[in-house]
């Protein structure tokens, strides 16, 4: 029997990502930052969204928040319709190692170890199977085009590759969602653009919902939807269609 | 409305939450890793470690000599105090360098729990690095202080190496814990086991802040 619990149960939640009034304060002495003040979202089960939003406009909060990475000042985020604030430490880790995949700006990858290790790490968390973790780090990392680069530490790879190497391991547990921090904001245009293909590439064949934080412009072309963030709130919502319209009109 | 939030918060039983899981194995492979990659502050840390027992081991052998050739008495109750000061300036120096550790990895213990990572098993990354480095310095702090200690020997006249090596064979009973053994294996023992326990002990403020960092938090350092 194949463990795809992950794909399996999310079959049967429309959204993967609900937020109600979702706010994170930060005091900085007698002045409060507001962070992210009231921001409702749904992000359907296989969508592919964009977060676009200048610097300091909430973004990484934000993933932060629907990653259960932080806890947020006011209202609720709901992964897969579960509530993560009624989740303790033991419930947070299993939710971050198997329902959300995460992908840095900075790549993030651990610096000794090789590829291959880098993308087992996840698994071994999960509690995974020896052969059944190389086995399955070994695939994704040739679907990321990695396969001839299996036991390259971080340092080895170029840019590009590690971030390639972090997608491979933010799909390791077949999570429900993959949050992608400015995946591109450290890469050159040619590579941030084979990176946002990947992306994309692996929300079409795998179905998994990708939400992406950007100011990368290239991003908006493969988005079902775009969500522009500013000052903590959203500005407004397009979806693919109407960014396709206005492209036409112009 | 409400009604639907109810069962929002219901739903969480048809998630089952599943096993997370570190095992030490992989865990004491990083560990090794992270000091291969740090290994000149590894190694200046383990010196630390190494400098301490040489000092313990080599006082009390000599004290042991010295009662096998009728010197002394044996072991003097003010060589407790300086063995006593000279392991907690130790202490402190381990615990300084761990702390710089933990704070250049930050960003690493972030990663670390974005993946599943539970607090203690960041903790177990550190202590166990902190055994590996407190067992290497405590094996050749005792050989370090065994050397100190038959040069001692050697050059002493009333003592000599044959004295010496009788003493080695011989119990010290002024010898904490485990006087009843043979002072070289005694001795062993004590370096060894103190200098993993010196390591621990130092290492776990600074390890036990690093597993309660906030995730966000610590993924916010750029080094
Ligand atoms: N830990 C924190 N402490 C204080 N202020 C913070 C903290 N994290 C974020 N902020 C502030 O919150 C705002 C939003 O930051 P962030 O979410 O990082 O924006 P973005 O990712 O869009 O650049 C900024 O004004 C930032 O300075
Ligand atoms: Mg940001």
């Amino acid at each position: 029997m194949k463990s795809n619990w992950g794909d399996y149960m999310s079959l049967r939640y429309e959204y993967t990502v609900e937020t109600e009034d979702l706010a994170k304060y930060y005091k900085l002495g007698s002045f409060v930052v507001k962070a992210l003040d009231g921001i409702n979202l749904k992000i359907r089960r296989g969508e592919y969204v964009s977060i676009m939003g200048p610097s300091g406009s909430g973004k990484t909060t934000l993933f932060n928040m629907i990653g259960g990475l932080d806890r947020p000042t006011r209202g609720k985020v709901y992964i897969d319709e579960v509530d993560i604030s009624k989740l303790d430490a033991y419930e947070l880790a299993w939710l971050r190692a198997r329902k959300i995949g995460y992908i840095f700006q900075t790549f993030n990858l651990i610096p000794v170890l090789t590829a291959l290790e880098n993308v087992m790490l996840p698994m071994i968390f999960a509690g995974v199977r020896r052969e059944e973790r190389i086995r399955k780090a070994r695939e994704l990392l040739t679907l990321v085009g990695l396969g001839d680069r299996l036991h390259h530490k971080p340092a080895e790879l170029s840019g590009g590759q590690q971030q390639r190497v972090a997608i491979a391991r933010a799909l390791a547990n077949d999570p429900a969602i993959v949050l992608a921090d400015e995946p591109t904001a450290n890469l050159d245009l040619h590579t941030g653009l084979e990176i946002i293909n990947l992306l994309r590439k692996m929300n079409k064949e795998r179905g998994v919902t990708i939400v992406t934080a950007t100011h990368d412009l290239k991003m908006i072309d493969v988005s079902d939807r775009i969500i522009y963030l500013r000052d903590g709130r959203v500005e407004r919502i397009e979806t693919r269609a109407e960014v396709a319209v206005e492209a036409e009109m112009e | 409305m409400s009604n639907q939030k109810e069962e929002k918060v219901i739903r969480k039983s048809t998630w089952d939450v599943g096993e997370v899981s570190f095992p030490l194995g992989e865990a004491f492979r990083i560990s090794i890793e992270n000091i291969k990659k740090r290994f000149a502050r590894a190694a200046i840390t383990s010196a630390s470690v190494m400098l301490g027992i040489a000092f313990l081991v080599s006082l009390l052998l000599m004290a042991s000599f010295q009662t096998v050739s009728g010197q002394t008495s044996g072991t003097e109750p003010y060589m407790y105090w300086l063995l006593f000061i000279s392991l907690l300036v130790c202490g402190v120096g381990i615990t300084n360098s761990m702390l710089i550790a933990v704070a250049e990895r930050y960003k690493e213990i972030g990663t670390y729990k974005t993946l599943g990572a539970l607090d203690r098993h960041v903790l177990e990354l550190f202590l166990l690095e902190a055994i590996v480095i407190g067992t290497i310095g405590g094996l050749v702090g005792y050989f370090g202080g065994l050397i100190a200690a038959m040069i001692y020997a050697a050059t002493n006249s009333s003592i000599g190496i044959g004295k010496a090596v009788t003493a080695l064979g011989l119990p010290n009973p002024t010898i904490p814990l485990v006087g009843m053994l043979p002072s070289a294996v005694a001795l062993f023992i004590l370096g060894i086991g103190l200098a993993i326990i010196l390591s621990l002990a130092a290492t776990i403020y600074p390890a036990y802040y690093a597993a309660k960092l906030n995730p966000a938090e610590a993924l916010r350092y750029e080094i």
